[in-house]
């Protein structure tokens, strides 16, 4: 039975390929990258695979940060290795845009470009040339937060979009508050939450954009609903231990540690990619 | 400091108790008890529910408010008596659900859409005058809490009452003809429980979604209707 502390069980046998956690960290000369992704306990307890994927990239040309964060539906059969695709997709996309023009991303493009890989991916699985997008989404089905962290100038520039709900905030380091990108799960004044998800393959006309400047003291968080949920508006415990972690850009392996804290309720897995502006004196 | 509790699912059952169902009072016993010890045994979903189960005959009675089942101790007893009031059902509903909904924000929670199931084994005594309400309950601008509602007939219910009932078609179900109704009463329970523990899965998901199980002995209402 599942408690407070129980060890893990292993997911089905072809899901050895994605591991229960998994973290990732380095720095530019601008910029710092973190980010961690761990299994949530209802997916140890019942032996799925963490859904949940994240990917950064450095553009060698721009010195930008790519990155892409996604969770995958679990009512989709093979969720976790749509999540991944997805990620890796979107990844080498925007490095392909950022390559052409590095003023702006094409959203559409990239999202066009992910849901094309699900395609592919269950085409190969399904040995059918021309899948439905039913039969995409039953197999591949995933939210997708992407985008890029630009130099422009002395300047540093996020732009991202997202497919489904996963979540992007600013982080004030100094005040500890958190600055939604996207909208909420739920509409301002509305009693209940929203169930309503797009998730890809099927790709909106215009995906939600968000862009801001990042500049000190402020963090980019991307992060699936596994954090974003019990994060809320940033006001309660999750938020103040969040905003004191990641005050200053922690070892990739204790973010992980962190991300994976216990709180009744909130069993989803969980992922939370951070980019922190360097200053002089961290560089 | 404002914290975040989590993302609860309000579940109703609200089973006919009029005196047509008098001879199947042990398996309505068993197989509320058989709900109670699912959740039980499920903690992890149980934790993202609040069950209440609601007895309607002549009006509506408490058998359980909305509670958590891994700390509820008692099991709910319905209890035989009257007609079939469709009016009161909806009536009570149109109150409660307003009212639990505000009550578990208030202690912290966010909330999904709520859900009804309903068990009637017999057509309503009050004629149409249950559509009213009905319809202001399922109406999610005049109701923003308004509920999914999952209709199950056995015995004198008919398939068109049940779709009307039900917020969507395929959420509609009737007991086979020559089904035997404690077996039904008995596999409504479980596909509950077995619908109820889904939904838990799927709602704190990247794509949160209602998961409904048709009972065995049971099938979709929508293709009884003009038989």
């Amino acid at each position: 039975m599942p408690g407070l502390d129980f060890e893990a069980r292993p997911p089905s046998q072809y899901a050895f390929d994605f591991p229960d956690s998994e973290c990732e960290g380095w720095s530019t000369d601008r910029l710092t990258l973190r980010f961690a992704s761990v299994r949530g306990a209802k997916h140890r307890y019942y032996r799925q695979p963490r859904q949940d994927a994240a990917r950064a990239a450095v553009h060698e040309a721009t010195g930008s940060i790519v990155f892409a964060v996604a969770d995958g539906v679990s009512s989709a059969a093979e969720s976790h290795q749509g999540a991944v695709e997805a990620c890796r997709a979107a990844v080498e996309r925007i490095l392909h845009q950022l390559d052409r023009n590095p003023e702006r991303l094409d959203s559409t493009d990239v999202a066009a470009f992910a849901a094309e890989r699900l395609r592919e991916l269950a085409r190969w699985r399904l040995g059918a040339p021309a899948p439905q997008a039913a039969e995409v989404a039953r197999l591949y089905a995933t939210t997708l937060v992407a985008g890029a962290v630009r130099t422009a100038g002395d300047a540093l520039e996020a732009e991202l979009f997202r497919i489904g709900d996963s979540g992007a905030w600013l982080l004030d380091r100094a005040g500890g508050g958190y600055h939604p990108l996207f909208g909420g799960k739920a509409a301002p004044g509305e009693p209940l939450v929203s169930n309503e998800v797009s998730p890809l393959p099927l790709v909106p006309a215009q995906p939600e954009t968000a862009v801001g400047r990042l500049t000190e003291p402020w963090t980019l968080l991307v992060g699936t609903d596994g954090f974003g949920d019990p994060l809320g508006e940033g006001d309660g415990r999750v938020g103040e231990l969040f905003a004191r972690q990641l005050a200053v850009p922690p070892p990739p392996l204790w973010l992980g540690h962190v991300l994976d804290f216990t709180r009744e309720t909130f069993d989803d897995d969980r992922t939370l990619l951070a980019i922190w502006p360097r200053t002089e004196g961290h560089r | 400091m404002a914290e975040t509790k989590g993302v609860l699912l309000p579940a109703y059952v609200v089973a006919d108790e009029s005196g047509s169902m008098a001879p199947y009072q042990r398996e309505l016993g068993d197989g509320v008890a058989s709900l109670c010890e699912g959740l039980r045994a499920e903690p992890m979903v149980a934790a993202k529910l609040r069950l209440a189960v609601l007895g309607f005959s002549d009006d509506v009675q408490v058998r359980l408010a909305v509670a958590d089942m891994r700390t509820e101790t008692t099991v709910p007893r319905l209890v035989i008596r009257g007609v079939t009031n469709y009016r009161a059902v909806f009536e009570d509903l149109l109150q409660r659900i307003p009212g639990d909904v505000k009550w578990l924000r208030g202690e912290g929670y966010r909330v999904h859409r709520p859900v009804v199931f309903l068990l009637s084994d017999g057509q309503p005594t009050d004629g149409s005058s249950w559509h009213a309400p009905h319809a202001e309950l399922t109406d999610r601008d005049r109701t923003p809490t308004a509920p999914n509602i999952i209709a199950c007939g056995l015995g004198d219910a008919r398939a068109q009452t049940m779709v009307d009932v039900a917020t969507r078609p395929e959420f509609a179900f009737l007991a086979k003809s020559g089904t035997d109704i404690g077996r039904a009463i008995s596999e409504f329970f479980h596909s509950l429980t077995m619908s109820l523990v889904a939904s838990g899965h799927a709602l704190n998901s990247a794509n949160p979604q209602l998961v409904v199980n048709r009972p065995d002995q049971f099938t979709m209402a929508i293709d009884e209707v003009g038989r």
